[in-house]
């Protein structure tokens, strides 16, 4: 039999099952299989003496886990919670981690036909962190490469010390 | 964020995003997924998806099923299953024999593959890999333990079929491993593994429908097919953790010859050597074994008397200590083969659980507790408005506390295997620097953390070494000096006032404090013309590098041992005291708490956040006065007390915490005393002494400086543990002008 989850494949890729939310008026998709849960916003407490896209750690049931305010990671100037900011609990290995989005969207199908590869667009809009763009139905999706998001330096550097 | 469920046609998408939202407690909702559900796969709608679609969606809607009816063992994981379950149904092009499958039948434990048999009529071409592209973490996590726990059981059947090759239970034993390995293994894609189950169990197969007897080569390749089984699973393990592992050597060889195993006849009597030499000896001779761990462990428990030393004076007499060794060897390997057997069915006393579900249970009740004290703390919850309501909810906290109590229990154990090991060090060291040494412990049910048992050992192995081989003098030295001639160490652990205390005596030359100033002095280790107190000496040896021994024997003497041992007891939080007196011997006092998971806490309140301080550090606190403060070049604050001058830091700017109170006099200083002196901080007030279980803060944030972790608090908020001496160094950094800490940039020296 082949494997579980075809991820192999670079062509496909990207295709697959995306869950879909806000940041502002863009849209962003994260893999489904690599979504935990989503929970509502809660009390967030700040950790001193990490970066600022770290907007500190929760509590998830008993366990405490650190989560990322993702306008912070990519520039985007902050705003304050409402009542459809929510909190995606993603994991990567033994990595558990929130992302605290301004909204959730939807579950979408992304075909492989409808994406791009992602642009370089230039000055500080890191293209790494993103697998590729969706421009199914007229509207224009960014993929967001979680492991990536998960691993870049800041939090290999935070996992190391 | 709650989204009701709509009633009437919801894609499956759509279901997995409310599922994904859903708690197992809000039944309501989660009764219309579940119908949903149905939906999606009955009708109309059914008739355009994929078997394979149906078949993940049934399986979803029946973990739903289970969860709602109550049946589920475990709500939140049946509701996780159903989510993931559903989430795979969504995929384009779900695969054939899915993951999904694997789940379906995860939990059938007596026989996942037998269903899953037909879905998987051959097994993967190509290259057998250890793990797949995109592995199921958690699926893998789980089928692990449960891989290694049927390589114990069959490790053991195997043995019990070399005495007894028809035993059809033992047979069945590895068969059930050998098909449950190849079952899951194959449904994770970990073809590795699966290939290899599958023939081993292809053979087993033969033997049980007594085709063939588990003899000879038989016998020989399926514990050969152990082994491999065991290399392969630590393979994953290995690669699971990042490293790069390769199949084991010789993994080809034994596919094929388990492939045909009547041809490997040929080549067998060339392996049968290193397979036996791997097996404990164990069962084929267990009596003489018995008998010859006996004085070993009659030594041990509270045993002074006659006997025990009478073992001990034989020891280095004519040809006992020749034998004695080679026959420590094999019940050494008795007691490693001890655990497997005891696994048998019909032998449960105790039942061994995963420790991360111990972990998650004690968090939970954690959380039970904060949610109970918050329906206390409620205003509807007032005896005089209702007196019934608060005597249930008074009834339920004490039901909880209990809960909590025996659920921090779980995590301890007895010192026993620790001190068991110590026993052997002792004897080796006798053995080997000539001398006569009984040892005695006493106490060794004492309970304790199972988390600090590893940590505490290896000091105690340090220690104990010390005291045998420095201690206890010679056996001359002894008789002139008019002792006895077999020397006695002694480790005594008791609860004392809510710690733990190891107590490590012997009855050797005890410490020369002279010698050990004149050490310390030449080393350049202390200014020679102070004068330090009788337990200040003592603590001189656990500095690095210190050692008062003029020969350095190749078992201790090096130096290098005190220093780690003080560095782990302090770890622990714990303390070492040292009384020694000359000529009659020594003792090493050990002070542990109870467990380290709670933390005896200050709660401080510094702007709008919340810290928590360890009791243990802090010395007193107080508010200053003006007079009492003053500040050094504009940078620096100190704070005069009781005469003693001591720096000032102010949390809030530490922490750059805002809203906090900037006027030390309106504020609060808090005094830590650690190892390396004093120092004041600034707070706003406190809120509280509480025990609070102190956790990490998540793999994904790394080591934060100041901070040794976080606990949930009595509002279900997080708070930070702060580390003192680590905050200490932080504000000492940042008055030195280098830059505050951006985590990013700051390089922490520990």
């Amino acid at each position: 039999m082949s494997s579980e989850i075809a991820t192999t494949d670079q062509g496909a890729a990207l295709s697959g099952k995306y869950l879909t939310f806000f940041l502002g008026a863009e849209e962003y998709g994260i893999a489904i299989l690599k979504v935990r849960e989503i929970i509502g916003i809660v009390p967030v407490t700040p950790v001193p003496g990490t970066p600022t896209f770290m907007q500190g750690v929760i509590n998830l049931r008993g366990k405490i886990i650190p989560v990322i305010d993702l306008r912070a990671k990519f520039g985007m100037p902050t705003q304050p919670a409402s009542r459809e900011t929510c909190i995606i609990v993603v994991r990567r290995l033994d990595l558990e981690l929130g992302i605290v989005v301004d909204a959730v969207s939807e579950v979408r199908n992304v075909a492989a036909a409808e994406t791009d590869a992602m642009l370089d667009l230039g000055g500080e809009i890191s293209a790494e962190y993103f697998l590729g763009i969706s421009k199914a139905d007229g509207k224009v999706r960014l993929l967001l490469d979680i492991d990536r998001i998960l691993s870049t330096e800041e939090v290999l550097e935070l996992g190391k010390r | 964020m709650k989204n009701k469920a709509k009633p009437a046609t919801l894609d499956l998408g759509e279901i997995a995003v409310q599922l994904m939202q859903a708690q197992p407690n809000e039944t309501a909702s989660l009764k219309e997924l579940c119908a949903a559900l149905g939906q999606c796969v009955e009708g109309e709608q059914g008739t355009d998806c994929s078997p394979s679609v149906k078949r993940l969606v049934t399986a979803a809607k029946a973990k739903l099923d289970s969860l709602l009816s109550g049946e589920a063992a475990d709500a939140e994981q049946a509701l996780a299953a159903a989510v993931r379950l559903t989430c795979l149904a969504t995929s384009p092009e779900p695969e054939p024999q899915g993951g999904g499958a694997a789940e379906l039948d995860w939990e059938a434990e007596a026989a996942p593959a037998a269903a899953i048999e037909s879905l998987l009529p051959s097994l993967p071409p190509g290259k057998p890999t250890l793990l797949p592209a995109d592995p199921d973490l958690d699926l893998i996590g789980e089928f692990m333990t449960e891989a290694n726990e049927h390589v114990v059981n069959a490790e053991a059947a195997l043995l019990t079929l070399e005495e007894r090759p028809d035993d059809a239970a033992a047979v069945n034993t590895v068969f059930r491993a050998f098909h449950t390995v190849k079952g899951v293994s194959s449904m994770l894609g970990m073809t590795a593994l699966a290939e290899l189950a599958h023939h081993a169990e292809s053979l087993l197969a033969r033997i049980r429908d007594g085709e063939i007897r588990c003899t000879g080569v038989y016998a020989n390749l399926c514990l050969r097919g152990i082994d491999l089984l065991k290399e392969t699973l630590n393979a994953v393990s290995a690669q699971l953790h990042g490293q790069d592992a390769k199949l084991p050597a010789g993994y080809a060889e034994l596919v094929r010859a388990l492939q045909n195993p009547d041809s490997a006849g040929a080549d067998a009597p060339a392996t049968p050597a290193p397979i036996l030499a791997v097996l404990p000896p164990a069962p084929v001779a267990p009596t003489p074994v018995a008998a010859a761990s006996a004085p070993v462990a009659a030594a041990a428990p509270s045993a002074p008397a006659p006997q025990a030393a009478a073992a001990a004076a034989v020891a280095p007499s004519a040809p006992a200590p020749v034998a004695a060794p080679s026959a420590v060897r094999p019940a050494a390997a008795a007691e490693a083969e001890a655990p497997a057997r005891a696994a048998t069915p019909g032998d449960e006393t105790s039942v061994r659980v995963r420790t991360d579900r111990l972990d998650r249970l004690i968090d939970m009740v954690g959380e039970l507790v904060i949610a109970h004290s918050m329906l206390a703390a409620d205003p509807r919850n007032d005896v005089s408005r209702d007196p019934e309501l608060s005597r249930k909810v008074g009834h339920a906290g004490k039901i909880v506390r209990e809960l909590q109590d025996m659920s921090m229990s779980l995590r301890m154990v007895p010192l026993r295997p620790t001190f068991q090991k110590l026993t052997r060090i002792v004897r080796d060291v006798a053995k080997k620097s000539d001398k006569l040494i009984q040892f005695v412990s006493t106490g060794d049910d004492t309970e304790i953390d199972r988390n600090m048992v590893d940590v505490i050992a290896e000091p105690l192995i340090h220690m104990v070494r010390n005291a045998a081989d420095h201690g206890i003098e010679s056996t001359a030295a002894r008789i002139a000096a008019g002792k006895s001639p077999t020397g006695t160490v002694r480790l005594a652990a008791y609860h004392s006032g809510g710690s733990v205390v190891i107590d490590l005596s012997d009855d050797g030359g005890g410490l020369d404090k002279e010698r050990i100033l004149a050490k310390a002095t030449q080393k350049g280790l202390i200014d020679p013309n102070k004068s330090l107190s009788e337990s200040e000496i003592y603590q001189l040896i656990f500095l690095p590098g210190f050692s008062t021994t003029e020969n350095v024997t190749d078992i201790s003497g090096r130096g290098v041992g005190m220093d780690v041992v003080r560095r782990n007891i302090e770890q622990l939080k714990g303390r070492i005291e040292i009384t020694s007196e000359r000529g009659k011997g020594t003792v090493f006092s050990i002070r542990l708490p109870l467990t380290l998971a709670i933390t005896d806490g200050m709660i401080v309140r510094v702007g709008s956040e919340r810290y928590i301080i360890p009791t243990v550090n802090i010395a007193m606190n107080f508010r200053p006065e003006a007079s009492q403060v003053s500040t050094v070049a504009g940078r620096g604050e100190l704070i005069l007390l009781r005469g003693e001058l001591i720096p000032l830091f102010r949390l809030h700017q530490l922490f750059k915490v805002d809203g906090a109170a900037t006027e030390p006099t309106r504020g609060l200083v808090v005094v830590l005393r650690d190892g390396a002196g004093a120092c004041g901080l600034l707070v706003d007030e406190l809120l509280g002494q509480q025990q609070v279980v102190a956790k990490s803060l998540g793999a994904g944030i790394g080591k934060v400086p100041a901070v040794s972790g976080g606990a949930i608090l009595g509002d279900g908020r997080v708070g930070l543990i702060l580390d003192p001496s680590s905050l200490v160094q932080l504000a000492k950094d940042s008055r030195t002008g280098r830059p505050q800490p951006e985590a990013a940039s700051q390089t922490v020296s520990n």
